[in-house]
Formats: structure tokens, sequence, C-alpha cells
């Protein structure tokens, strides 16, 4: 039987945090979010690999922005099982090193990495980029956590 | 597309579509790369530089947390928790680990499909060979 696990997010703290995943899944569009160095290889060759990821990121971040459907915001839950818990786990690692990219780079890697951050003494754009970047790895930790199985036996 | 274990991802494929599409051979080892326009020089430079020892590398990012590495080094390469693990915290401690070592093609198709998994994976010739 296939394992699932539902999750029910808070919708008013959830919700307002979209707007920052689906500006930065725009721009994921045109840019991978870990670009590679490939400066060795033919330059044809080189652009069918950037275009086979960039393709590939691309279905993952459709398919996370779309766990947040009219289901979720009626009932303010997620479903995660072995069908999509792959795709989901690696777009939200995409999103998170976006978030890194365009807001939270002057915080500093250190502090990142570390996650002792203080959210409030943050200005809005970046409070809620951290907001997302914590949200997106909670998410990542509950598929790891319950899923793993899925992943590595898929 | 999934990558699955025992099969890395699409590099190889990539490798051997643009190979045909452009009309150059493709050996099978060592890997060559060669266009019936380049003179034989050429040819045999391209060899060098391709075959050898070819290093899988992983860098450190702030941002990918230590059980997602751990899950992709075991998904990619097979590890076992504890060989995952070890990896992990020395790309996390040292900056990078080298998680992969052999021929070229199969090389690439690692990086491949690391970046699949946005890790930050590099190809390095192996100078010790």
């Amino acid at each position: 039987m296939m394992k699932r696990i539902e999750v029910r997010l808070a919708l008013p703290v959830v919700a307002p945090l979209l707007d920052v995943i689906k500006e930065v899944a725009d721009d994921l569009r045109e840019n991978l979010a870990a670009p590679p160095d490939l400066a060795d290889l033919e330059s044809e060759f080189r652009d069918a690999w950037v275009a086979e990821l960039l393709g590939g990121q691309n279905r993952e971040v459709e398919a996370l922005l779309a766990l947040f459907d009219e289901e979720f915001f009626s009932e303010g839950i997620v479903a995660f099982d072995s069908d999509n818990a792959e795709t989901i786990v690696r777009a939200a690692a995409a999103v998170r090193l976006q978030l890194r990219e365009r807001h939270l780079k002057p915080l500093g890697d250190e502090l990142l990495e570390g996650g002792d951050i203080n959210v409030m003494t943050l200005e809005e754009k970046p409070r809620k980029a951290f907001m997302c970047y914590l949200f997106l790895a909670t998410i990542q930790e509950l598929i790891i956590q319950h899923l793993d199985k899925s992943i590595l036996d898929a | 597309m999934v990558p699955q274990r025992g099969r890395v991802g699409r590099a190889e494929d990539l490798r051997e579509s643009h190979l045909q599409a452009s009309g150059a051979r493709v050996h099978s080892l060592p890997v060559v790369i060669s266009n019936s326009k380049l003179q034989p020089a050429e040819d045999v430079r391209t060899e060098l530089a391709l075959e050898g020892r070819w290093l899988v590398v992983v860098l450190n990012d702030p941002v990918n947390l230590m059980s997602y590495v751990v899950l992709v080094f075991k998904k990619v390469f097979g590890f076992d928790e504890q060989t995952a693990r070890q990896r992990m915290l020395e790309v996390h401690e040292q900056g990078r680990s080298v998680v992969w070592g052999g021929l070229r093609e199969k090389a690439e198709a690692y990086v491949f499909t690391l970046q699949q998994w946005h890790l930050t994976a590099i190809l390095e010739h192996d100078e010790t060979h």
C-alpha cells in the first residue's frame, strides 16, 4: 500500500508566503538554481546539458506550486506520497537555493547555514523569504523522514 | 527525469545523441570525440584530454540540508547510511568531497545526476593517474 502523509498547514501563515515562492519560481524558469560549471564541455553539448537540467527543474517547480491548489486553500492540507516525494523534495531544494540568491545573501552564509536568525529583526521582504526558506526545509525534512524509502526504491 | 539507482542520469544519453547529431564518432574506451573536419592532431589532443581517471567532486553550499545530501548520495551512488553521512560531512567540513572516480563518460553522468538534485558537482581530472 502506498505510503502517504498529509500535512495540515496554517493558512494565514503559509498563504502570504506563496507569492514569494511564485516569484522565485518565475526566476527558475530560465535559470538553474545551482548553475553548473561546464566550462570544459563542447558548447553544443553544454547547451543540451543545461536545457535538460532546466526542463527537469521546471517540471519539479510546477509540481511544487500545484500542491497549493483549491483543496489547499479550502482545507489547508498538502499531501505527499511515493509519486511526488522526490519531485517535491528536489523542487524545494531549487527554490531554497534561489531564495538565497535573490533575497538572503546579505544575511551571510554562516548565519544562513546555522539558522540562528531572529526573523523579527528582518525587513518584510527578507523576512518572508526566510520564512519560505524554513517552510520548504520543513517540507523536505518531513518527506525525507517519512518517504525516504519510496525515493530510494523508486 | 527520475534518476534510478544503478543507472545515472541522462548525460551519457545526451552526449551520445549530441555526437550522433553532429556526425561525430563515439568510441567505447577511452572516449574519443572527433569530427571528420578536424585534423588528426586535434583528435589526439581531444583524446588525451578525455582519457584517464576523472573525479566527481561535490562542493559545499550553505543551503541544502545535511539530510537531503545524505539522501542524494544514497540514491545516486547506492551508498549505505554511514558512507553517505561520511561524504556529506566531508562536503560540509572540508568544502568538498570526491564521491566517485573513473571513466569520463560515467563521471559526466554522475555529475549530471547530482546537478539534477541541485547539488554543486564538478568534474576534475585525476592528476595522480
